[in-house]
């Protein structure tokens, strides 16, 4: 499980595969104002980026890994900022 | 490490496997073979996917060239040889391998990445040279349809345009690609996103709903509605070939660059910038483009990002970036900043005839041979520039500038040097003229598009429209079929077979009840009542048995589809030309039966190819066609299902076979001389037996044909050898066609106990008069048909108490004429009773120890009835 779910802070880690999507879900729906950190995750599948997206969590950190880095910034937003349109 | 997901793949993929090869074999003989072809693909295709699925790229990449491979086979592109069949097939044999290993272990064995590169290598060298292009474009034209409104553009980020317009004016090809994914494209295993990751020239990339979002609680994380939009430095073929599979769900079009170009931003508050405006048009005019990008340079420094002036400037240090700035462009931006208004489109397009929509097919033009597109493109902008109305004594320095860029090109595109030549002469001519016409004239000469190549260019778009169309149905198909089969353990329809033994057994007392209704309880009523009730479940019993045995019945094709493959790799290997012909593969039988007929029959089958068959110069000597034909013929006889190989080849000699069984000692000489051709054939049954004058590998290895016998003897059937000499071998194999209900013959024997006896045994019966049986000493026989018969008492073979025997010799005696592997036998019991069909259970825990029968069975009663095994016992 490359997701590390603390109290109300979501780590990604490592590549986050399809089947990481329901569990960020989940987890998200249940901890509402939850923050999720994608700074050691080196790719993110689509399912668990449209549930970023979908459920709009105030991201701390971006992903390190240079492809993710370049493109979720315009996607999720800056970190820190709550992600939106 | 097994997951059930795993264990999917693995059961799937020799399915797959096995389907491949069958289907090549067909091809071999078939090329022309659309619906083999078809299949072959599908299942490797279907099996690259389904490894997709897990980390094993030494298996997936070698999936993947065979794949290629086939595909360039079913695009005629590739002839079909036998080498390349072999190779195909040793593919398959690797890929079986590692099945086996990622069953065993989970993971691939070690070295499989070696094995894999050598393989794919091997593969991919066979592949025509210019495959991967002509699919791509073929793919380009085919699928990926175009994309109607690029408007989206404008609202990309301004960073991103400006790297790719930087992109576009280094001379690459920038193209707007829209995918929007099917929804459930997350249950196929793919994953969008990483796709983009694998684009090398991704220069913007925007990931959006295509609808509001749910509400997070009724969200659905599996159904995907995102859309990317992005923007690529890349040609258009290699997109494609990276999008080749989700190619239906991704519009393209290519993106000339002054469409990428757009000034927004806050109007007011930046430096005065009236003074630049007036220097910068001096400066375009004097083409002095050094000195114009330091004085945007200074500008944009004092200029807020975020003002419309800033926007103006960065664009303007984008065009002047490139090798030889447009200056109608230039003009363009430095005007926008003049009165300050927001553009969304700026800048004209390069030139006056539109840029032809898709540039992937270079269309060659007359002048210079083929140019790729952005060189095309280049010049058509040069020729522009030229064309522009002319500032007093800007001509030189314009000149000069148009000329350094098309020599440049014309160095870059490695044209000839006559083109280079012609060029500078040109530019002389327009120098000393003081006039850009001659310069003007050439370009427009090397421009001049030859109207046919053009249109011979242009693919055709019929095939892969049609191939599509296929693809599409047999994945609709392949989804029904899946939806129809269902894979049950086989312990779970075992269960339900012993369930329905309970079952019969059960039902089978209620006479008993009926009859204790009527004697005991006298209601003849009651009696009845029960024996109507117990016909209504007697037949829903029996339909329900024969409904579960179906279940384990399977073709005997299961056994008879690795034969093609054994046939042609022994055949080639002993150079011998060999048609093997199968009839009857749908013929079914119970599982086990076909299980453990799948040894014999290879056995049998390599005999008749390594010992039948004779070379291709023998059979051309004797007269015979050089291809040898083995049949193998399933079918149904009663209820058993026979199996025959039959070859045309040599037949077996009797002579040679005495011979042989001589040598070994398997017979004596006093025997020899007694057999008839027909025994001596037999003789090959024999333990230890061997003809054959040497040992290959094949077969001959003196474990003979006994092998098959004990094999199929186990299955409960029988193997019989006819032979004629110079004309062919016939091998019969008979088997049961379940081996879960075994019909009995039940006997009395030793006063009212009762007996089972298989009934494949049982060839007669009859009834013997006393006087009729002979004594010769201890053993009694009598003489049935004019043969003598050996006569053992069932009693005291069990050792059970003799029944007493009363009257005088014209009593009979019943007798059960049986016959074990040749030899008869009459047994004499007390008196015969019905046949039945019951479930044997073989004995188990500390009675599995007695020998002399086979098993026992429930009677309706509640007794239990034993089960004679003959061959021990005899």
């Amino acid at each position: 499980m490359p997701f590390q779910f603390a109290k109300n802070m979501v780590t990604a880690e490592e590549s986050c595969t399809v089947e990481d999507a329901l569990p960020l879900l989940e987890f998200l729906q249940s901890h509402r104002g939850a923050k999720v950190d994608l700074g050691p995750c080196t790719h993110l599948h689509t399912a668990v980026l449209q549930v970023l997206l979908a459920a709009k969590p105030k991201i701390t950190a971006l992903p390190r890994e240079a492809f993710l880095a370049r493109w979720l910034s315009q996607t999720l937003g800056p970190p820190g900022r709550k992600a939106g349109k | 490490m097994s997951t059930p997901l795993l264990e999917r793949f693995v059961a799937e993929a020799r399915d797959l496997l096995q389907g491949a090869a069958s289907g090549l074999l067909v091809l071999e003989k078939r090329p022309g073979d659309e619906a083999a072809i078809n299949d072959v693909f599908r299942s490797v295709h279907t099996l690259k996917g389904s490894v997709g699925l897990f980390d094993f790229p030494a298996f997936a990449k070698l999936v993947h060239a065979g794949e290629d491979v086939l595909s360039a086979v079913r695009a005629n592109q590739l002839a079909l040889t036998s080498e390349l069949v072999d190779m195909l097939l040793d593919g398959l044999d690797q890929v079986g391998a590692w099945i086996d290993s990622i069953e065993g272990t989970g993971a691939l064995p070690e070295g499989a990445d070696g094995v894999s590169k050598e393989m794919t290598a091997g593969l991919r060298t066979s592949l025509p040279a210019d495959y991967g292009v002509s699919q791509a474009a073929g793919a380009a034209v085919a699928h990926a349809d175009e994309l109607g409104t690029v408007d989206w553009l404008a609202a990309l980020p301004e960073s991103d345009r400006l790297s790719a317009f930087a992109a576009a004016m280094g001379g690459a090809e920038i193209h707007a690609i829209e995918y929007v994914p099917v929804e459930d494209c997350f249950f196929s295993g793919e994953d969008p996103f990483i796709l983009f990751r694998q684009l090398t020239g991704l220069h913007s990339l925007t990931i959006e709903p295509t609808e509001p979002w749910a509400a997070i609680d009724a969200l659905d994380p599996y159904r995907c509605i995102l859309r990317f939009r992005a923007l690529v430095a890349v040609p258009r073929a290699e997109a494609e070939t990276l999008f080749r599979y989700v190619v239906e769900q991704v519009r393209m079009a290519p993106v000339a660059p002054h469409v990428l170009a757009s000034i927004t931003g806050d109007r007011n508050g930046g430096p005065v910038y009236g003074d630049f405006v007036d220097e910068a048009r001096g400066l375009i005019v004097a083409a002095d483009w050094p000195t114009f990008r330091r004085a945007i340079g200074g500008l944009l420094q004092l200029t807020a990002p975020s003002l419309l002036l800033a926007s103006a400037l960065r664009w303007l240090d984008a065009v002047l970036a490139a090798p030889s700035p447009n200056p109608g462009w230039l003009t363009a931006l430095v005007d926008r900043i003049a009165t300050g208004e927001i553009d969304l489109h700026p800048l004209a397009p390069l030139s006056v005839c539109p840029i032809p929509p898709s540039p992937a097919p270079a269309p060659r033009r007359t002048g210079l041979g083929g140019i790729s597109p952005t060189a095309a493109r280049i010049l058509e902008s040069q020729r522009t520039i030229l064309g522009l109305p002319q500032p007093a004594g800007g001509l030189a320095a314009r000149l000069d500038s148009v000329a350094q860029t098309v020599a440049n090109l014309l160095a870059a595109e490695a044209r000839r040097a006559a083109d280079s030549v012609n060029w500078a002469a040109a530019i002389d001519a327009a120098m000393a003229q003081g006039d850009v016409a001659p310069a003007l004239e050439l370009l427009d000469h090397w421009l001049l598009l030859d109207a046919e190549t053009a249109a011979a260019a242009m693919p055709v778009a019929g095939d892969p429209a049609r191939r599509r169309a296929d693809v599409g149905e047999h994945f609709g198909q392949e989804i029904k079929q899946a939806s129809r089969v269902l894979k049950v353990d086989q312990a779970k329809v075992d269960a339900l077979m012993n369930l329905i033994g309970e079952l019969v057994v059960s039902k089978n007392s209620l006479p008993f009840l009926a009859k204790r209704a009527e004697e005991i309880h006298g209601s003849r009523e009651m009696g009845r009542e029960i024996k109507d009730l117990h016909a209504v479940i007697d037949r829903l019993a029996q339909e329900m048995q024969g409904a579960i045995m179906a279940v384990r019945m399977l073709p005997v094709s299961e056994v008879f589809d690795r034969f093609p493959r054994l046939v042609r790799d022994v055949a080639r290997k002993l150079g011998k030309h060999i048609d093997l012909v199968i009839e009857g593969a749908d013929t079914a039988a119970d599982k086990n039966i076909i299980e453990a007929l799948g040894d014999p029959l290879l056995h049998i089958v390599r005999n008749a190819i390594d010992h039948g068959i004779e070379s291709p110069e023998d059979r051309a000597a004797a007269g015979k066609p050089s291809q040898a034909i083995v049949l193998l013929r399933a079918f149904q006889e009663s209820d058993r299902v026979i199996i025959e190989v039959i070859d045309n080849g040599k037949g077996i000699d009797p002579e040679k076979v005495k011979e042989s069984a001589l040598a070994k000692g398997v017979i004596d000489e006093e025997r020899a001389a007694r057999l008839t051709d027909q025994e001596a054939v037999n003789l090959v049954f024999m333990p230890g037996f061997s003809t054959a004058a040497k040992v290959s590998d094949l077969s001959g290895r003196g474990v003979g044909m006994d092998v098959v016998v004990n094999g199929v003897g186990k299955a409960g059937g029988n193997v019989t050898i006819t032979s004629v000499k110079g004309a062919g071998t016939t091998v019969r194999l008979s088997l049961p066609l379940s081996m879960a209900v075994t019909r009995v013959m039940v006997v009395e024997a030793g006063g009212g106990m009762l007996f089972g006896i298989p009934m494949d045994h049982i060839a007669e019966t009859v009834r013997v008069h006393r006087d009729k049986v002979r004594r010769l000493k201890q053993s009694e026989a009598f003489v049935l048909r004019d043969a003598i018969v050996p006569l053992i008492r069932l009693d005291r073979l069990l050792g059970v108490g003799a029944s007493t025997w009363f009257g005088d010799g014209s009593e009979e005696d019943a007798v059960l004429v049986v016959r074990l592997g040749g030899n008869v036998v009459g047994l004499v019991v007390d008196q015969f009773r019905e046949g039945m069909d019951i479930i044997l259970k073989p004995f188990d825990g500390i009675l599995s120890g007695i020998g002399g029968y086979s098993g026992s069975a429930l009677l309706g009663d509640g007794r239990v009835l034993l089960v004679l095994n003959l061959k021990e016992l005899l």
